[in-house]
């Protein structure tokens, strides 16, 4: 672990090495890794994407780098501060503690929190530091149900307790923060959609299968993705993904599995690579009997999206998965999860998943 | 042929009264456009005549507000005047002025201009004209009045002078007609007169007695306009038909060879070798008109010298230049000067152009904002009515500005002068404001408009790129400050200090920048504005400007 005053060191020397910049007359620039499809590599000891060691210079006297320039200076002053204070705040704070307008002009230094986000990235991904580390967190919507009890500071959370809601999962999900601590469950079930979950956690599912039930509601945030490692790494439990069975959902199920692009400086501790995908898969349609009228018809987006992931290291080699891919493409259509329920409310919960389950029909 | 013989050929008594009838053709219609036409028709006549003379014209306009619709003119120049005998004839007969039927290129072209507006005088009022000629030495005072009968000056009073003077003034009295704010009124005509004939001083005093002063900004005298005989490819059945009547007795060679600029026995002899019958021996007289028709067909299909083109006075680039200059101020100004070419085969014509961008370029609106104004001129003079009928605005308007990346061009402070010199100007009525739509004038237009187009679009982008430029540098300064503070906040340096050296790499950075351009700057720019033959001629592609300059018509009908 990075002691605070090491992590207050990383961030002065960017300062320091600008001002040198300056001194000797020099335009000043700094360098970060290039956060793109270009730079990342599938790492198969990891079995994560991992950035490259691509950089580029970020120059203030390019008029298209000099704001973005000014910007992450602005925001690597302020994390220093509040390191310095030992204060921890959300990204959306930081940006309202920095946003004010230049002198002289009507700008403000940053017009919209979409500013002040991929600079947070670009500092962690070059200074090699996790959001943690420079005391942010980012907002969560994640929500999770089981049987498991947790210590969250000085409260101990039963969350099979939490009634309908569910736990909401905190941004800081570290060991130091969240101690799991009795756990009763054979795996996790991450849920790609939150009505989904609900009809899971109402249920019980989790109850009667003895699993943990999580979902991101959509895209996850890093805190469930993080917690779900945790309980696959130290509890050693599998994870089976449920997503809508479009390319989104696939796409989501490969950030759960190998991580993102964006993130991929950090995706060590964040992706699952041993997740199961349990479904929604084309292939059901035939196997359980699915009417075709609740499909729904693929558009361009879609086909350029199968397209992309069908080339994905991952994917490209599994041959279950190029199926399922040439699968979606011939029938052109894609299926949501809440289009099971034309066999009976309780036909996923009840039939589709333990059947799955049971007979192992997942893919790697 | 002598303009006397000509105009006895009208019946004397039924020309002033159909005169009278018809002012529309004179232009001397609509409250505001009579007031302006009467100040151009004297102002031209002065211009000419100096001109003719070798003088350098000295004009005084004033209009003195009398009552309501209800002003006085005086015109008064430094001319050579008209001698004592000829004053009457001269001002007070309609077509009787020395330059009726001649082929010289004068400003005005046919005698009525100043003896219409006295008869404009005398009919809303009642009264006579005051007119003083001298010719150097003791000058004549006249009051002068035209009897519509006859046709004939009708002189009131006439008296010897007591002092030295030379050249003529003028001094009318007009009802029914009104003085306004305009792009169209005295001052607009007479700024125009002194943009193109920069040789001339123009003093003006308007009817709210404020005096404006355009002084001559060349002391050239342009060359005196020579006379020419037609050219025989201009030549119509129905002319030959009126000549015939005069020329009776000659051979249609005869009166081709004497009459005719530059035909010799070679001309006649193609022309015959296309005939049945010979015109070395068929008489005027003897000819019907299938004859006549017979020989302009001949005649087209011959080919002939090309006209003399030294007839033409152009206002001449440098002069136009240092007037453009002088009046507009222009931030930026392009003059240019096509070379003398010809129309319908026969009259030699040259186009000259200016586009002003900038200073007091463009019609001022009421909300003192800026609008396109295109400046008309024939023969030096400023064209400001009928714009919607002119050649000159069509071919301006069929003009892809925005090739040139000249964008929303009826909203940019731009004036556009386009001055056409011809012995013979086409122009569409009597009212002489609109010039016909003739192809070859036309494309002569489009061609010099392009080329000074294309410069102003390069000064554009030129100045939009400093403008750029200007803005990068204190875009970089501006955030000199933020980028000064986050440092501070990290490495505890002095902001001040930090602020102070950033503030010297910009500027060095943006020094070096300009030099590499400059460099490149040549290349770079050429290629960004397209050439002349690749301006496409078709009429449906071009900017929507033709609305703008119709609703420019007269506004006071």
């Amino acid at each position: 672990m990075i002691t605070m005053s090491d992590t207050v060191k990383k961030i002065e020397k960017l300062g320091t090495e600008i001002t040198k910049q300056i001194d000797e007359g020099k335009e000043p620039n700094y360098s970060i890794p290039v956060r793109s499809l270009g730079n990342v590599y599938y790492d198969k000891v990891s079995k994560t994407i991992k950035l490259g060691d691509k950089e580029s210079k970020r120059h203030f006297l390019n008029i298209g780098h000099a704001r973005k320039f000014m910007q992450t200076i602005l925001v690597a002053s302020e994390v220093k501060n509040l390191i310095k204070h030992g204060a921890t705040t959300s990204i959306r704070d930081l940006y309202y503690a920095l946003k004010h307008t230049i002198e002289g002009t009507k700008e403000n230094v940053f017009e919209d929190q979409s500013e002040s986000d991929p600079l947070i990235e670009d500092l962690e991904a070059s200074l090699g530091l996790l959001r943690e580390e420079l005391h942010l967190t980012a907002s969560t919507k994640g929500i999770i149900a089981g049987k498991m009890t947790v210590k969250d500071g000085k409260d101990t959370i039963d969350l099979a307790r939490m009634g309908s809601g569910g736990w909401g999962v905190p941004s800081n999900v570290e060991p130091e923060k969240i101690e799991i601590k009795d756990l009763d469950a054979e795996y996790v079930l991450f849920i790609e959609k939150d009505a989904v979950w609900k009809r899971f956690n109402e249920d019980q599912f989790w109850k009667k299968h003895k699993c943990i039930i999580i979902t991101g509601k959509g895209q996850p945030a890093r805190a469930e993705r993080r917690l779900v490692q945790r309980l696959n790494k130290e509890y050693k439990l599998p994870v089976y993904a449920l997503m809508d069975a479009d390319p989104w959902g696939m796409y989501i199920y490969s950030v759960i599995k190998q991580g993102s692009i964006s993130l991929s400086y950090s995706e060590e501790k964040l992706a699952t690579p041993d997740t199961k995908y349990l479904g929604l898969m084309i292939s059901d349609v035939d196997k359980y009997k699915i009417p075709s009228n609740v499909t729904i018809k693929l558009n361009l987006q879609d086909i350029k999206r199968i397209k992309e992931m069908k080339e994905y290291p991952w994917f490209k080699k599994d041959k279950g998965w190029q199926k399922e891919f040439d699968l979606m493409k011939q029938r052109n259509y894609k299926l949501e999860l809440e289009a099971l329920s034309r066999k009976g409310i309780r036909f996923i919960t009840e039939e589709y998943l333990p059947h799955k389950i049971e007979t192992r029909d997942f893919l790697g | 042929m002598s303009e006397d013989k000509f105009s006895a050929s009208f019946k004397e008594s039924s020309v002033a009264e159909f005169f009278k009838r018809n002012r529309q053709m004179l232009g001397l219609y609509g409250k505001l456009r009579s007031l302006t036409t009467v100040i151009a028709e004297y102002v031209c006549n002065s211009l000419d005549a100096c001109e003719e003379a070798g003088i350098l014209p000295e004009i005084i306009v004033k209009i003195i507000p009398l009552g309501e619709e209800h002003y006085e003119v005086h015109v008064i120049d430094n001319g050579p005047g008209i001698p004592k005998d000829k004053v009457g004839k001269a001002l007070g007969k309609l077509l009787a002025g020395t330059k009726f039927h001649r082929l010289i290129q004068t400003r005005g072209q046919q005698g009525i201009g100043a003896s219409g507006c006295i008869l404009l005088s005398q009919v809303t009022t009642g009264k006579p004209s005051k007119i003083i000629s001298g010719t150097g030495g003791k000058p004549l005072y006249m009051e002068l009045e035209i009897d519509t009968a006859k046709n004939e000056p009708k002189i009131k009073l006439q008296k010897e002078l007591d002092y030295d003077y030379r050249g003529i003034a003028v001094k009318s009295e007009f009802k029914e007609v009104n003085y306004q704010n305009s792009s169209q009124n005295a001052l607009e005509y007479l700024k125009r007169t002194a943009i193109a004939n920069p040789h001339a001083t123009i003093k003006y005093t308007d009817p709210f007695n404020n005096t404006y002063i355009f002084e001559r900004s060349s002391g050239y005298i342009p060359k005196t306009p020579k006379e020419i005989k037609p050219h025989i490819k201009c030549i119509t059945v129905d002319e030959l038909k009126t000549l015939a009547k005069d020329h009776s007795k000659k051979t249609i060679a005869g009166l081709f060879k004497q009459e005719f600029d530059r035909v010799g026995d070679k001309v006649i002899k193609d022309i015959n070798s296309l005939l049945d019958f010979d015109i070395s021996k068929v008489t005027m007289s003897k000819a019907n008109w299938e004859m006549f028709e017979k020989v302009v067909k001949a005649i087209d299909k011959t080919k002939t010298f090309a006209p003399r083109l030294d007839t033409l006075i152009p206002i001449e680039e440098k002069y136009l230049e240092e007037s453009l200059r002088k009046i507009i101020k222009p931030e930026f100004l392009s003059v240019l000067s096509r070379k003398p070419t010809v129309y319908h085969g026969g009259y030699p014509i040259q186009i000259e152009v200016a586009i002003a961008y900038g200073g007091d370029a463009g019609q001022t609106l009421a909300n003192n904002e800026k609008k396109l104004e295109l400046m008309r001129f024939a023969n030096r003079a400023p064209l400001l009515f009928d714009a919607g009928a002119c050649g000159i605005t069509k071919a301006v308007n069929s003009i892809e500005w925005r090739r040139y990346g000249l964008k929303d061009i009826e909203n940019l402070p731009l004036s556009i002068l386009v001055n056409l010199s011809s012995v013979h100007i086409p122009y569409t009525s009597a009212g002489k404001q609109a010039i016909a739509e003739e192809e070859e004038i036309v494309e002569e237009i489009r061609k010099a408009l392009m080329t000074a187009a294309r410069s102003l679009g390069l000064h554009l982008s030129k100045k939009r790129h400093l403008e750029t430029k200007m803005k990068k540098r204190g875009i970089f300064l501006n955030y000199a400050k933020e980028v000064a503070e986050g440092l501070h906040l990290l490495t505890d340096r002095n902001k001040k200090e930090l602020i102070d050296k950033l503030e010297d790499i910009i500027t060095k950075k943006l020094q070096i920048e300009e030099m590499n351009e400059q460099e490149e700057s040549e290349d770079i720019s050429e290629g960004e504005i397209p050439e002349d033959a690749e301006e496409k001629k078709s009429k449906g592609k071009k900017d929507k400007i033709t609305d703008y300059f119709e609703a420019d018509g007269d506004h006071d009908e």
